[in-house]
């Protein structure tokens, strides 16, 4: 940045004077966002992190406490456990979105019969209200699976996914991934329509299957789609919070424990400063990721 | 930047907060000039009384427009957060409120009308979550006991007696089983539902859980297998005793069913007794109006001295230091105090009346309880009386579906240790 105002500056006059009439309409744009963003995100993030290092529970009086939050929580098994819990979760689920968005997107780009009606149906999930999506599945999960299969005789069927405790995060991430599915099939679509058709028609010259086409073209060429989609959908996961809470509550035992439920734990529950504390080791890691993301995916697969 | 620069945005930035400060003003007045107060309620099964309580309260005066809001427990607590708490509720008198109650978010109740009435004997059951110095920040509005609750229809077709001893209720569920009928329904779905039944009243009919709870905060950050009192050595005996019976006695879907289901399924006689508090009681009646339903304490031990009820002060009034309308609600509460009303609330939900003033006469459902409740053989219920952010709903339902008892009551240990580490 200062290199090309550098060498601009040296340039004269009228290409300076340019630049620096740069329409006041453009910071008008910026400062709603800046402004509401402020208020409502860095503000009170900073005076999270400012309680993280006192006692207090959300009102009344408090005091500094230093380092004790964080040393606590590092000790604390079940704030360990949330984080396992979060990310495995969030690695499966986001594997298992990707998988499917991207089968059904090739198949909803090819030559079939119905594709817009198919489109909608299967973007249906996105516009429901998770915390809908999660107590209707409960109900599934609880009452009409155990019933079909004691009906059919499978007894494993017969008592709930949900009742569990080792296998209850797989009803998660189903439902999860049903709702998660429709967002990263759109941006596939989106990514394979882009791809001009002529470069299927010179691999059918060369004599390639639709299977090779698949592999060899369609695949390399949305990569950078892949990228967005993990990403976007890793970032989601890790927030999971709704679908958890209508389906299990964190159960059975404290299984299904999502980071963010554990602070919003802190938020009701009178543990407001060390869920603080909890918070901002969260925010850290997020931001780690991230980082790592961006140095990852640099130079590459750019869009 | 030139001026003509920030003098857009100013302008634009003082509109924000003019529309802000709009939104903000229009909340406190309502629209017939009335002075609105906003009084939090969210017993659900009370929630059809009380709206008809409210509209009645609005129609008589003209002065106080009260707003019913029924959000929740959690919401509540995350308002105090937000500095804008409810003007008025009437709520469950837990650790939850206590947190309000010790910081001094609550304001003296001391000089009210209602205060004066309320028996002084119910006061150990308020201070045992802690008081605020020269405060009355609370007043109970309706005390609750629970118990086992059977139907009777069951327990006479089968001729079983209602069980006084450990044994005999053992025995008592041999025979129900043996003639097919399921003991107990257990909706473990619901977490709640096994801390407060199965937990509590298998831990408070063996053990003296207020002398344990003192123990307790007094070894603070040492609670462990040394410690005078520890989870691990104080409780593995009592929950075996409850595993026992959640291990061999109840409907084989129980992991899958919640507290709706529980009720349905009880009001069709699909099991002998329920371990559930008199709240369930109206929620059972909407199926089976006439089903003959009674009470007793789970005998845990082979004394019938040792059998007592669980109570807890199901409701109590309070009213936030920062509502900005303590007046009118100060005015409503002593509306709600008037005899025949709490009288009349009480009654259609079971509890016991918290007033000097007020006239005994139990409903057939709970009279089981009367007895133990008048010569105070009580106990709060374990899970009440630990801090909130320690998962203990979680682990009991642990506990029922299989996880190991040791294991778990460590866990428990460790963590209220850390809990007293940091605060």
């Amino acid at each position: 940045m200062s290199t090309t105002t550098a060498t601009r500056r040296g340039q004269g006059r009228p290409e300076s004077r340019s630049r620096r009439r740069v329409e006041p309409i453009f910071y008008f744009f910026l400062l709603p966002s800046l402004v509401l963003f402020t208020l409502a995100i860095t503000v009170p993030g900073l005076v999270g992190i400012f309680f993280s290092f006192t006692d207090s529970i959300g009102i009344g009086d408090w005091e500094f406490a230093g380092l004790t939050n964080y040393i606590a929580i590092f000790s604390d098994p079940a704030i360990l456990q949330s984080y396992l819990f979060t990310f495995g979760f969030s690695i499966v689920t986001v594997l298992v979105v990707n998988v499917i968005a991207f089968l059904l997107a090739v198949g909803l780009t090819s030559q079939i019969r119905m594709k817009t009606a198919l489109r909608t149906i299967f973007v249906i999930p996105m516009v429901v209200s998770g915390i809908i999506i999660a107590y209707v599945f409960n109900f599934l999960f609880s009452n009409s699976l155990p019933s079909a299969g004691a009906a059919a005789g499978i007894s494993w069927l017969e008592t709930s996914l949900l009742a569990n405790p080792d296998l209850a995060w797989i009803a998660i991430v189903v439902v999860t991934a049903w709702q998660a599915v429709p967002g990263a099939l759109l941006i596939y679509i989106a990514g394979l329509v882009s791809i001009p058709g002529d470069v299927y028609e010179a691999a059918e010259i060369d004599g390639a299957s639709k299977f090779q086409q698949l592999l060899k073209i369609t695949a390399p060429l949305v990569a950078g789609y892949v990228v967005i989609n993990i990403i976007l959908g890793f970032k989601g996961f890790l927030n999971a919070y709704d679908i958890i809470v209508g389906l299990t509550n964190g159960g059975p035992g404290t299984s299904t424990r999502s980071i963010a439920m554990t602070v919003i734990a802190g938020f009701n529950g009178g543990d407001y400063a060390y869920q603080m504390a909890n918070a901002t080791i969260f925010f850290v890691v997020a931001v780690l990721i991230s980082l790592l993301q961006l140095s990852l995916t640099r130079g590459r697969n750019t869009l | 930047m030139s001026l003509k620069l920030t003098r857009t945005p100013r302008t634009a930035v003082l509109g924000l907060c003019l529309a802000l400060l709009a939104g903000l003003l229009s909340g406190c007045t309502g629209d017939s000039g009335k002075e609105t107060i906003r009084f939090t309620f969210s017993k659900r099964e009370a929630i059809g009384f009380m709206t008809k309580l409210v509209a009645d309260y609005n129609a008589s005066q003209d002065s106080t427009e009260v707003i019913l809001d029924t959000s929740g427990v959690d919401v509540v607590s995350a308002s105090f957060v937000r500095g804008n708490p409810p003007d008025i509720a009437l709520a469950n008198y837990n650790m939850e409120t206590a947190r309000f109650v010790q910081r001094g978010a609550l304001s003296d109740l001391s000089g009210t009308q209602a205060a004066t009435r309320v028996r002084k004997d119910l006061q150990p059951l308020m201070d045992q979550y802690g008081s605020y110095p020269d405060r009355t920040s609370a007043l109970p509005y309706s005390v609750m006991a629970s118990s086992v609750i059977y139907n009777k229809e069951i327990f006479a077709a089968h001729g079983i007696e209602v069980p006084e001893t450990w044994s005999e209720l053992l025995a008592a569920c041999d025979a129900l089983k043996a003639a097919g009928v399921t003991p107990f329904y257990a909706t473990w779905k619901d977490d709640w539902t096994v801390a407060q039944g199965w937990f509590d009243y298998s831990v408070g009919g063996q053990l003296d859980t207020l002398d344990f709870f003192d123990k307790l905060a007094e070894a603070g950050t040492d609670v462990g297998p040394d410690s005078p009192a520890s989870f691990q050595k104080d409780f593995e005996q009592p929950v075996e005793k409850m595993l026992k019976l959640a291990g061999t006695y109840v409907n084989k879907d129980a992991a899958s069913r919640g507290y709706g289901d529980g009720n349905l399924a009880f009001s069709q006689g699909k099991a002998a007794m329920y371990l559930q508090g008199p709240w369930a009681f109206s929620e059972i009646a909407k199926t089976a109006p006439d089903l003959q339903l009674g009470t007793f304490p789970l005998p845990m031990t082979e004394n019938p001295e040792d059998l007592r009820v669980r109570v807890n002060v199901d409701l109590a009034a309070w009213i936030p230091e920062e509502s900005k309308h303590k007046e009118a609600a100060r005015a409503f509460l002593e509306y709600l105090y008037q005899p025949e009303i709490i009288e009349a609330y009480n009654k259609s939900q079971l509890g016991f009346t918290p007033t000097t003033d007020a006239d005994a006469a139990p409903d057939p459902r709970i009279e089981g309880m009367v007895e133990y409740y008048d010569k105070g053989s009580v106990y709060q219920g374990p899970s009440v009386l630990v801090p909130r952010t320690i998962p203990i709903m979680n682990y009991t339902q642990a506990l029922v579906l299989g996880a190991d008892p040791a294991a778990t009551f460590r866990t428990l240990d460790a963590d209220w240790a850390r809990l007293a580490f940091r605060q």
